[in-house]
């Protein structure tokens, strides 16, 4: 697998190379009500190798996974095991195919320990469990593979990244030879990425084979092997050789056109303080979930939270927000108090907040975009929705959204829409000016030609004087957009540090809780 | 067992709207079918009984003023169940608030009888027997806003305590609402001002264009004010509305005792008229669990249960009229609405759903290959 020549080459792939595919599809095509998912989709893995299925949400990656591993079948096409056809009509018998999938969102019982996880579904146990005896199997393969896990701790005990091998050590001890990897760092902090990589490298030293699914462009160069990419369904490269990719080019064949992601910070001085938390701690249920908590953001200056999910940041934000009262300390908007005042007086002060979870929080999903619009504003007795709507079809053309109208219902936009719907009503104001905004993963799960918007409306927010705390789990995020960056582990500010001095390994050790370090 | 095929379910993405009005009509249709097969078994011809139950539910000149005159109270309960259900609350003790209304109503008329005169006195009734049953439910709606105790149990659970009180009101000895030197304990009627005149020789009472006015109101409250917007972003995402600052505490209370409120006029309507008394019979005519199924037949839209209220409406009239004609048990019109209900559930699998059939051959082919 010394393939090092480069070749960049659009339409269908056409291997030539002397190594028999452990996994092949052939001209696959999926169709959904209304999408045409997979169009005619070429796709092989051979032993011992990482191939990257590439491309934005919506490509129709996660489909042909599903159809590689039994979940879904195809309209059309063929899928072949070592050359011979085979029919994978349930995930199941992608398993007896010795194919698994370790999906994006984790399918494991939480009170279960890792070794009752793995051996979850196997068909071979006896009626009463021999713990100690699992315990040995398990730990068996996860050494095998260089995977360290406790058989006998409880998942609900465990790291995210850490659950994550759990379910590696599942699929292989089921007999996979072919592993998927849905998504597998979208909830993994840069040193747990690390940690995977080497998994897998350990896993492709023993032949197995890695289906890596991503968009993530920098991480998809440097563990493919090959690069298929994928765009509405249809393959529209392919890159053979170990990081000899170009992000650039990638991207481009990923999106159809050039995309800057390019680092942007406040090009001017900022003002006066914007927002202003002093001493701010709240516990629930006997959980210290913020202590003591201070710092202010200017107008003009975004002020970037890092962290790993679970530190508080949801609770920052919606203490900010006024949806949660601190136990104790302040928060001040604008010069004023709004500690203990609620939402609404919150965004008189001139808030606006765009929480992480956009439908079902940030916008109601049965409601059409127009309604959606109103929410966090002023609403008559009788509402009057024919007013709003010149302001509603204004917004759509202003913010790029893609709908039918203002009657499109939310849960029916894409997720990049959905922000733009939910930044369009929170930059536009609503009770007042906004001053404060609070925008938390404002582009998480989004395809880069969103991110790019969605990261140009913010910049645009900054330089038009608007304060702007941008909480986000993604570092790279942080790093290229933010002036100053506050890293929050256990509810509580650990590192500081200003956009241009970041170091990417400082920042990151502080997330992950090692403070001696970043203390110096 | 090795069919050849098995059913798929497949989720839809979105519901096309003809699904919308399908649904309930072929619920309806599948229930009637259902009842028919089992008229037939039971050795009643199920085409004579149809007919006969539409010509005295719908077709003749009593039967359509009579269905009418039922439907009034039938809409009332409908829509008092869907207001709530819209919000998620599922208030069940809407017969228990009916009984309270009808106690409410009867007392006014009691007790004001001969003070006021008769274009005050019936929206006195109506207003206090409206008043009686938001009473009945004010402690549901209060510990379901506060802590969250399901409303389901609270309501159904003061139905029977509702009940007991109306059994208590009709015979317990000297009872203000009992007629006295009667041989059978009855209901005191209340006087001629409490009362409205059925329109011409029928029994159908003005208060039925009153109720669907009330229900088309309802309807634009749901879709154009702020309060039924406030309704449908609790209902969709509650955390949506925290974010906004729209309480739901205050909502739910509010939409309970509304709920509460509509059944309670109901029982009301059948003080001013039909009753004109508190009627112990009430407890066995289950006008309020009706107004589930109307409710759910009409998908929870207000003006919809104007027709679903009716439907129903016919249906019983028709049903009691053939215990009268023919020796059919009454019956039928309650296994008919049952029926339609377990449909009308059953058939929200399809808006939901597309059903599909997945042949297995290409399963054994893989079988074989193993």
């Amino acid at each position: 697998m010394s393939n090092t020549s480069s070749e960049v080459a659009k339409g269908p792939h056409h291997s030539g190379g002397a190594a028999p595919s452990a996994l092949s599809a052939r001209n696959i095509t999926k169709r959904f009500p209304g999408v045409l998912a997979n169009d005619n989709v070429d796709f092989d893995v051979r032993p011992g190798e990482v191939h990257t299925l590439l491309g934005e949400n919506g490509a129709g990656k996660s489909t042909l996974a599903a159809m590689l591993c039994g979940l879904y079948q195809p309209d059309s096409g063929t899928i072949a095991r070592n050359g011979a056809p085979v029919v994978l009509s349930s995930p199941r018998a992608g398993l007896s195919h010795g194919i698994a999938m370790v999906h994006q969102h984790f399918r494991l019982v939480e009170r279960f320990t890792v070794a009752e996880n793995v051996v979850l579904g196997s068909r071979d146990l006896s009626y009463t469990l021999k713990r100690a005896e699992l315990n040995d199997r398990v730990a068996e393969v996860a050494e095998r593979y260089g995977l360290p896990v406790d058989p006998s701790a409880t998942v609900g005990d465990l790291s995210v990244g850490q659950r994550q091998r759990v379910e590696i050590v599942k699929a292989l001890y089921q007999g996979a030879e072919i592993l998927l990897l849905d998504e597998p760092t979208a909830v993994l902090v840069p040193a747990e990425v690390e940690k995977l990589f080497e998994n897998v490298h350990a896993m492709t030293a023993t032949g197995k084979s890695i289906v890596f699914i991503s968009h993530k462009l920098g991480e998809v160069v440097e563990i493919s092997d090959r690069v298929t990419v994928l765009r509405n369904g249809r393959v529209t490269g392919h890159v053979s050789g170990r990081g000899s990719a170009d992000t650039r080019e990638l991207a481009r064949l990923m999106v159809g056109r050039d995309i800057d992601l390019a680092v942007q910070r406040a090009s001017h001085a900022t003002g006066h303080e914007v927002l202003q938390i002093r001493d701010l701690s709240l516990t629930v249920n006997g959980i210290d979930v913020l202590s003591n908590i201070s710092f202010n953001v200017h107008e003009g200056e975004m002020v970037g939270i890092a962290g790993v999910a679970g530190n508080g940041q949801k609770e920052l934000a919606d203490t900010i927000a006024g949806l949660v009262s601190p136990t104790s300390g302040s928060v001040s908007i604008g010069g004023s108090m709004s500690t203990d005042r609620g939402p609404i007086a919150a965004r008189e002060l001139g808030l606006a907040y765009v929480p992480e979870d956009r439908l079902g929080m940030g916008l109601v999903p049965s409601m059409s975009i127009l309604d959606n619009l109103l929410l966090t504003r002023d609403r008559d007795t009788v509402v009057d929705r024919a007013s709003v709507k010149p302001e509603a079809n204004r917004l759509i053309d202003q913010f790029e959204i893609k709908a039918n109208g203002p009657e499109h219902l939310a849960r029916k936009l894409s997720g990049g829409n959905a922000q733009k719907v939910l930044l369009a009503r929170e930059l536009s104001g609503g009770r007042t000016a906004t001053k404060l905004l609070v925008v938390c993963s404002p582009t998480r799960g989004l395809d880069v030609g969103a991110i790019e918007t969605v990261r140009r409306l913010l910049d645009d927010a900054r330089s038009a004087g608007q304060a702007i705390l941008l909480i986000s789990e993604d570092l790279d995020e942080i790093m290229s957009l933010a002036d100053r960056i506050l890293v929050l582990y256990r509810g509580a500010i650990v590192h500081e540090t200003t956009g241009e001095s970041a170091q990417l390994t400082t920042v990151g050790a502080a997330m992950a809780g090692l403070t001696q370090e970043v203390q110096q | 067992m090795n069919l050849p095929f098995r059913l798929a379910f497949e989720q839809r993405t979105e519901t096309p709207r003809r699904l919308a009005v399908m649904v309930p009509l072929l619920s309806v249709l599948a229930a009637i079918v259902a009842g028919g097969i089992f008229l037939f078994a039971t050795g009643y011809s199920p085409f004579e009984t149809y007919s006969n139950m539409l010509s005295d539910g719908f077709f003749s000149s009593t039967g359509i003023t009579d269905t009418l005159g039922l439907s009034t109270v039938l809409i009332c309960t409908g829509i008092a169940a869907a207001f709530a259900f819209q919000m998620n609350l599922y208030n069940i003790g809407g017969e228990g608030q009916l009984y309270l209304g009808m106690i409410g109503g009867a007392w006014a008329g009691l007790f004001f009888g001969d003070r006021l005169p008769g274009f005050v006195m019936i929206p006195v009734v109506l207003l206090v027997g409206a008043a009686c049953g938001a009473l009945w439910i004010a402690l549901p709606a209060f510990v379901r806003a506060r802590l969250g105790t399901s409303e389901i149990v609270t309501t159904l659970l003061l139905t029977y305590i509702g009940a007991s009180l109306v059994n208590h009101f009709i015979y317990r000895a000297g009872s203000y609402f009992r007629a006295p030197n009667t041989l059978f304990p009855q209901g005191r009627q209340v006087p001629d001002s409490a009362m409205l005149s059925p329109l011409g020789d029928t029994t159908m009472y003005p208060t039925f264009f009153l109720v669907t006015v009330l229900a088309v109101f309802l309807w634009w409250v749901v879709r154009r004010t702020e309060f039924g917007y406030r309704i449908q972003v609790i209902s969709d995402s509650p955390r949506a509305a925290r974010y906004a600052g729209i309480s739901a505490q205050r909502t739910t209370v509010q939409v309970m005792m509304i709920s509460g409120a509509l059944s309670g006029l109901g029982g009301a309507t059948l003080i001013v008229g039909t009753f004109g008394r508190l009627d112990p019979g009430i407890v066995l005519l289950g006008y309020g669990y009706a107004g589930i199924v109307i409710a759910a037949l009409a998908r929870n839209n207000m003006a919809a249960i104007i027709v679903s209220g009716i439907l129903f409406a016919g249906l019983r009239t028709g049903g009691d009229k053939l215990q009268i004609s023919t020796d059919t048990p009454i019956h039928i019109g309650v296994m008919l609405q049952g029926a339609i209900l377990l449909f009308a559930l059953g058939g929200e699998a399809f808006r939901r759903y597309r059903v599909k059939v997945v042949r297995m051959q290409t399963a054994t082919a893989q079988g074989a290959a193993q």
